[in-house]
């Protein structure tokens, strides 16, 4: 269903797009936060868990940066 | 020719025992490695919310000499309620099967919203767990420490010297709190902070026996003069 703004002329659904890339952009700047995060909380106590927490922040950013990659290619 | 006077050298080597040396303070390392890792309480678990003596933990503010004693974390049972949240959060894309409230999106952005979804709830997961991991309250030989994070880059560390605290209360009140033996810690201290509160941490009675223990320990010290 293609619905378009008849002022713009537009489709919704690009504006859509454009809203889901921009959330998920923040998203991206949220998960360097939780990385810069842990670096900081295990700069501040060491207890021998540090190397997997900064593993799954890692892995959250990637996945966060995979994610915005395949909605700007699907949508 | 024999002399008058010669001074008593026995008196003066008195006077010199007399003073009080200052001795260096020992580590708490007259407990060997192999007696601390058989104490109760002690735990190789890095997860562990109650941890007599830890092996490796070490906090910013600590100094070269100071040991941790206890490591405390609040109970585990305290992260009940997120983990019943982020469960309810995973399974809540399913009643999309039965109220079909984003079935006017097109498939794309469906999928697009689902895999966010999921990522968001990650999200919630990993900050509730490192809110409770990072959280932690630090006895050493010397002080006792809360270290906060407030918010995600906020970090807020209190400390309060042993020999500062005037009174200690272990609260445990509550069906959940007697069933799992865990409650709050009160200190009221002398030092800038007047009170220091160690938040559903396991046994509390037990943390407020080792910390009068500390207290003893301390003032040994001090009547004996011993610094570090």
């Amino acid at each position: 269903m293609e619905l378009t703004i008849p002022i713009l002329g537009v489709s919704v659904w690009f504006i859509a797009k454009i809203f889901a890339l921009f959330a998920l952009l923040i998203y991206i700047i949220f998960s360097v936060v939780i990385v810069r995060q842990v670096n900081l909380m295990t700069e501040t106590l060491e207890v021998g868990f540090e190397s997997p927490l900064k593993v799954i922040a890692l892995f959250h950013l990637i996945l966060a940066i995979l994610v915005f990659i395949f909605a700007l290619i699907i949508l | 020719m024999p002399d008058i006077f010669v001074a008593d050298r026995k008196i003066e080597d008195k006077t010199k025992v007399e003073k009080r040396p200052q001795v260096k303070k020992p580590r708490v390392d007259k407990l060997k490695e192999s007696s601390i890792h058989s104490l109760p309480g002690h735990s190789h678990n890095p997860l562990a919310a109650f941890c007599y003596y830890p092996d490796h933990a070490r906090f910013a503010t600590q100094d070269k000499e100071e040991q941790v004693v206890l490591l405390l974390r609040k109970h585990p049972i305290t992260n009940l309620r997120w983990i019943i949240i982020a469960a309810v959060l995973i399974m809540a894309p399913l009643l999309l099967t039965t109220f079909p409230i984003i079935n006017f999106l097109p498939e794309r952005f469906q999928i697009v919203a689902l895999i966010s979804w999921y990522l968001l709830v990650a999200a919630f997961i990993f900050e509730e767990f490192l809110g409770w991991f990072f959280n932690v309250y630090i006895v050493t030989d010397e002080r006792i420490v809360d270290v906060d994070f407030v918010n995600l880059v906020y970090r807020e560390i209190t400390d309060a010297n042993i020999d500062q605290i005037q009174d200690v209360t272990a609260q445990m009140g509550g069906v959940v709190r007697t069933i799992f033996k865990y409650g709050d810690v009160v200190i009221q201290t002398a030092a800038e902070v007047p009170r220091i509160e160690f938040e559903a941490v396991p046994d509390p009675d037990r943390v407020s026996r080792i910390l009068r223990d500390l207290r003893i320990e301390e003032e040994q010290e001090k009547l004996e003069g011993r610094v570090r």
